[in-house]
């Protein structure tokens, strides 16, 4: 992998490349996805290797077969062709058993672990009645996220709510459930750090459960194309742990209940909350 | 087999019959070539402006930057950044990868490879043609209105391609260009079926007609299915903008809320799987006749290669759904689109035992068109490959809208459409032109290509992975992808290098058209299709005699044969031991 | 494998076989184009607690089917004309079917432009929600293609007029009436769907 590194980054030099080039990072670095926080982002990188390492297998054999044969077989080495349709018995067992194990150790495999995570993990929505999960509304517009807490009544769209711009601030090691909708175009709330991301529509709710393990400031972007400034819908992440979470959100909902302007229609624009089972969900 | 007799028309006389209006089918295939590789210029100039931006942001585009964005001083501003990547994937896919493998292609060799005079409907097949002039047209007028063209991408989602998202009229007018383009290319669909169902040469099966038509045939089959599916959700969004209707509007910024923006997704999607096949079915035939012809064997498996296309086909209908994960679908739904997904793999790994088949034992030349297709083989196997992190639902949750997302598709969409197409245009040569493509520089072009062309979607890949995602004016606001500047800065190097060997292509292709020595060989390749059985440039009757075919299109290498030739054409008996 | 060289000696036939091969593709394209419609309007249908949505009143019958019976008539008066037509029939017995089709063509446009009128005037604008949307477009796109439709029945008039019925003139008889009866089924599907229930 130096190798590759070296190669690369004298690439970038010889063409006069940016500044940045110079902070150390070899590229097996760069390519790194961002630090996983979550609980589950590792299940969604484990098995993007696994899926990386049965196609560099294939992939391995295809390039086997292609500059080997074209090495084997050219003009000059081969100048007599073997005349074949395919059509022996045998080419249509070698084909058809290729065809079966790309579908059978690829394919189904992944899916089966990909529907496993899926069905487990992503859409296993924790039981809010039984659990004490934290609970966000987000409203995407062009282009800014907001972000709803429930004020001290635990309800919300009402006239004591918490209410930031461009900025999240959920506990570590607790369940998070995002319900969002978006005012004018499609948005998509996209936290790499958490390897997730789900579409906020305009007309109708989607929702995101995550649990995030590690305390930190962390980025959170639009990933769903809305406009000129797409780019800049940007807001922060920040990951507190049990003790300072409730002491920000007391001191924040204090604040609330002072500074609201509750004559204000425009603050409620949130909505009653969707305790959200699995079948409702799948009703959309 | 053909249905009807052919009739010789007489020979067009004046220019504009001959040139402008033709009714010929070879006529308008090589109109269809031009228009192709002048969407690819305008279309490839677009996506340099866009790797620009990424890699140099702040930094006036050269040479044509000061003239195009004098107010900014030549640096490419947000809006601007926002139409070029739509109108790049727009042109790409509809004004140059369609007309170009399709149009030029589909048109010029489906009558001569299925040995008959000209399509069954010429004049249909003229109107296809300046319809989709008129379509190009209305798109690039459409970079000159007030606000500018359509920004929301090129799958212009709701709401941001309705009022809400894009007052201009840049995106009307790209709704009514791709409806236009829609209605040239059923045109051209509804020939390409009928001709090759009613036209076939007297003998010509099914299986004995070669890959490429096969490709073509069900291409056509796709395209004339599924435009209109795409027209109708182009017109429903051209009322919601014109007319005030209420389909794709919904929440706070829609008058009443009751529309539905995600409908458009599906509709879109429902078109739009197929046409992502309907642009690889082409390539796919035409890489399996070359490596066959320059294998100079038959093709390995040619039936089952021709039965994979089928069913592939059928299941591009049924697995639209992975493109819409993220919007968070019924869980039952998400997980049969997986599902059949995936099973695209059984289809797609026979193809590439096929050609592996192929070529094995074969006697391989290098020449520029076999270099192309093996380079099909090559990307192909990538943009395949690549193609399984995004079906399966829980890895696209964190790669959909990724930069891998785009790696992928350019891999499948651009990379193998793009060699497919070359490998055709250096293959038909002679028989379009009459001229040969000079082959040291065809080989440069190739290796440069290659070359670039993974520098550019490979780097795709990495920084996808490491989480930057699409359409981003300038990426590095975001801290975690401060750390891949260097790598997009390889990626716009990689992409200037594709672009810049582009030029050899072009050189290459003009001065052979326009200087080039008449080639006098009628058959250079050496292969046994019906095309190869008439005078370069083909006449344009086709032929003087409605051939019988009388073998397969692939008979090469046969040890039995007694001639000095390696190969049959199709119109000679089999020779069997 | 068999390989016969058979040409077609009777031309007429393969010609007969060409253009409606070519016409069943045309029209699969154009039903695809509806059951797009048709499909969107079963999505907001089945997402809809209720139908019409927000409490809108159901479209008043009395023009759409009028315009039903327009359609199915004249629908039914083409094939009287395609019939006596093929059948050798002299100008003066057929052309008054081609004519009474064209206008009853004619009444189902204008029918329809009715509606729209009645409507407008119910205060029931496309602009007012989806169901109005639905209703407003779909009419709209149908009578877009009975329009073509009318002039291909318009240029029929001189194709059959004092002219000996050959291929030529059969093929385009033949086309012009499967599209017409092609919309006729979609305007009966349309009513149904849209309309009735």
């Amino acid at each position: 992998m130096n190798l590759v590194s070296s190669l690369f980054e004298g690439l970038i030099m010889a063409a006069g490349g940016h500044g940045k080039v110079h902070d150390g990072l070899t590229f097996w670095q760069r390519i790194q996805p961002p630090e996983d926080i979550s609980e589950h982002g590792h299940l969604i990188e484990w098995l993007f290797n696994y899926t990386t390492i049965l196609n560099i297998f294939f992939f391995a054999l295809v390039c086997a077969g292609l500059f080997g044969f074209s090495f084997l077989y050219s003009a000059k080495r081969n100048p007599k062709p073997y005349y074949t349709y395919g059509n022996k018995k045998s080419h249509i067992m070698v084909a058809t058993a290729i065809g079966l194990s790309v579908f059978l150790a690829i394919d189904m495999n992944i899916t089966r672990m990909s529907n496993n995570d899926y069905t487990g993990v992503f859409i296993n929505w924790p039981d809010e009645d039984k659990e004490d999960v934290y609970r966000v509304q987000v409203m995407a517009q062009q282009w800014a996220w907001h972000f709803r807490y429930p004020g001290k009544d635990g309800v919300f769209n009402t006239e004591d709510d918490v209410v930031y711009l461009n900025d999240l601030r959920v506990p570590a090691g607790k369940k998070v459930v995002i319900q969002m909708i978006s005012k004018d175009v499609i948005h998509s709330l996209y936290l790499p750090n958490a390897r997730r991301k789900v579409d906020a529509i305009p007309g109708r709710i989607t929702r995101i459960w995550f649990k995030l393990n590690k305390p930190g400031k962390y980025d959170i972007a639009c990933a769903e194309m809305c406009g000129t400034y797409h780019y800049r819908m940007q807001a922060k992440l920040t990951v507190y742990e049990e003790a300072d979470m409730n002491a920000w959100m007391a001191e924040a909902q204090e604040k609330a209940i002072q500074e609201n302007d509750s004559e204000n229609l425009e603050r409620y624009w949130g909505w009653t909350w969707q305790k959200t089972t699995r079948k409702e969900v799948s009703m959309n | 087999m053909a249905f009807y007799e052919q009739h010789i028309h007489p020979k067009p006389t004046t220019f504009i019959s001959k040139y402008i209006f033709s009714y010929d089918h070879k006529v308008i295939g090589k109109q269809f070539l031009w228009y192709g590789i002048l969407g690819l210029g305008l279309g490839g100039i677009m996506a340099l402006m866009i790797r620009w931006a990424l890699a140099f942001p702040g930094e006036a585009f050269p040479l044509i930057g000061r003239f195009m964005f004098p107010e900014t001083g030549g640096v490419i501003p947000p809006d601007t950044y926002a139409m070029l990547f739509t109108m790049h994937g727009t042109i790409m896919i509809f004004y140059a990868i369609t007309p170009i493998l399709i149009g030029a292609f589909g048109n010029f060799c489906i009558p001569l490879m299925i040995g008959c005079r000209d399509m069954a409907f010429p004049l249909m097949n003229m109107l296809s043609f300046w319809l989709a002039v008129l379509s190009a047209a209305l798109l690039v007028g459409s970079l000159f209105t007030p606000l500018g063209a359509a920004a929301g991408g090129w799958t212009a989602y709701p709401t941001l391609s309705t009022l809400i998202g894009s007052p201009g009229v840049g995106q009307t007018l790209w709704a009514v260009a791709i409806f236009v383009l829609g209605i040239s290319s059923t045109m051209g669909a509804i020939n390409y079926i009928t001709t090759v169902i009613t036209l076939r040469a007297p003998g010509m099966g099914y299986f004995d007609m070669p890959l490429t038509i096969w490709g073509l045939w069900l291409t056509a089959i796709l395209n004339a299915i599924f435009l209109p599916v795409l027209g109708a959700g182009g017109l429903l969004l051209v009322f919601d903008r014109v007319f005030g209707t209420q389909f794709f509007l919904a929440g706070a910024a829609a008058t009443s809320g009751t529309g539905d923006p995600v409908l458009f997704q599906h509709v879109f999607w429902i078109f739009g799987h197929p046409e992502v096949y309907i642009l690889i079915l082409p390539a796919w035939g035409i890489v399996s006749d070359i490596l066959s012809f320059f294998s100079r064997k038959p093709a390995f498996g040619a039936k089952a290669t021709a039965l994979s296309m089928t069913s592939i086909t059928i299941l591009s209908t049924l697995v639209y759904g992975h493109h819409m994960y993220t919007t968070q679908m019924s869980p039952l739904l998400t997980q049969t689109f997986m599902t059949l997904t995936m099973t695209i793999s059984i289809p797609s790994a026979i193809f590439f035992a096929n050609w592996l088949g192929t070529i094995w034992k074969g006697t391989i030349k290098f020449d520029t068109p076999m270099l192309f297709s093996l380079g099909v083989v090559f990307v192909f196997g990538l943009g395949g490959l690549t193609g399984l992190y995004l079906g399966t639902v829980t890895t696209d949750l964190y790669l959909h809208d990724t930069y891998f997302v785009v790696g992928h598709f350019h891999y499948t969409m651009a990379a193998s459409v793009l060699f497919g197409s070359f490998a055709a245009i250096y293959f038909w040569m002679p028989k379009m032109f009459g001229k040969m493509l000079n082959e040291t520089w065809g080989k440069i072009h190739f290796w440069l290509t290659m070359l670039g062309l993974n520098g550019v979607f490979f780097g795709m890949l990495f920084v996808g992975y490491a989480g930057m995602h699409r359409r981003l004016y300038d990426p590095f606001v975001y801290d975690f992808l401060q750390k891949l500047v260097p790598i997009n800065t390889f990626i716009t190097w990689s992409a200037i290098l594709m672009g810049l060997s582009q030029i050899i292509f072009v050189v290459n292709f003009c001065y052979a058209v326009f200087w080039g020595k008449e080639e006098t060989d009628p058959n250079p390749w050496k292969v046994g299709t019906l095309e190869w059985t008439i005078p370069s440039p083909a006449p344009h009757y086709n032929f003087a005699e409605i051939p019988v075919v009388k073998c397969g299109p692939h008979e090469l290498g046969n040890p039995n044969l007694t001639t000095d030739r390696d190969f049959q054409y199709q119109t000679e008996e089999l020779v069997e031991a | 494998m068999e390989r016969t060289a058979i040409l077609h000696s009777d031309s007429i036939e393969g010609k007969r076989l060409v253009s409606s091969i070519a016409m069943i593709v045309v029209l699969v394209s154009f039903s695809m184009l509806f059951a797009s419609l048709f499909l969107g309007y079963s999505y907001f249908r089945i997402t809809s607690p209720v139908w019409p949505p927000m409490g809108m009143e159901k479209v008043d019958l009395f023009f759409p089917t009028l315009s039903t019976f327009a359609i199915v008539l004249s629908s039914m008066t083409f094939m009287v004309f395609k019939a006596k037509y093929f059948g050798g029939g002299a100008v003066n017995k057929t052309m008054p079917w081609l004519v009474a089709t064209i206008i009853l063509g004619a009444g189902f446009m204008y029918t329809q432009f009715s509606l729209w009128a009645d409507l407008k005037s119910r205060g029931f604008y496309a602009s007012s929600g989806v169901f109005q949307s639905l209703v407003y477009s779909f009419t709209w796109i149908h009578a877009a293609h009975i329009v073509i439709a009318l002039l291909t029945l318009l240029y029929l008039i001189p194709v059959t007029m004092n002219k000996e019925c050959t291929i030529s003139e059969e093929n385009k008889v033949n086309n012009v009436g499967k599209f017409w009866h092609f919309l006729d089924v979609v305007w009966l599907l349309m009513y149904f769907i849209i309309f009735v229930i």
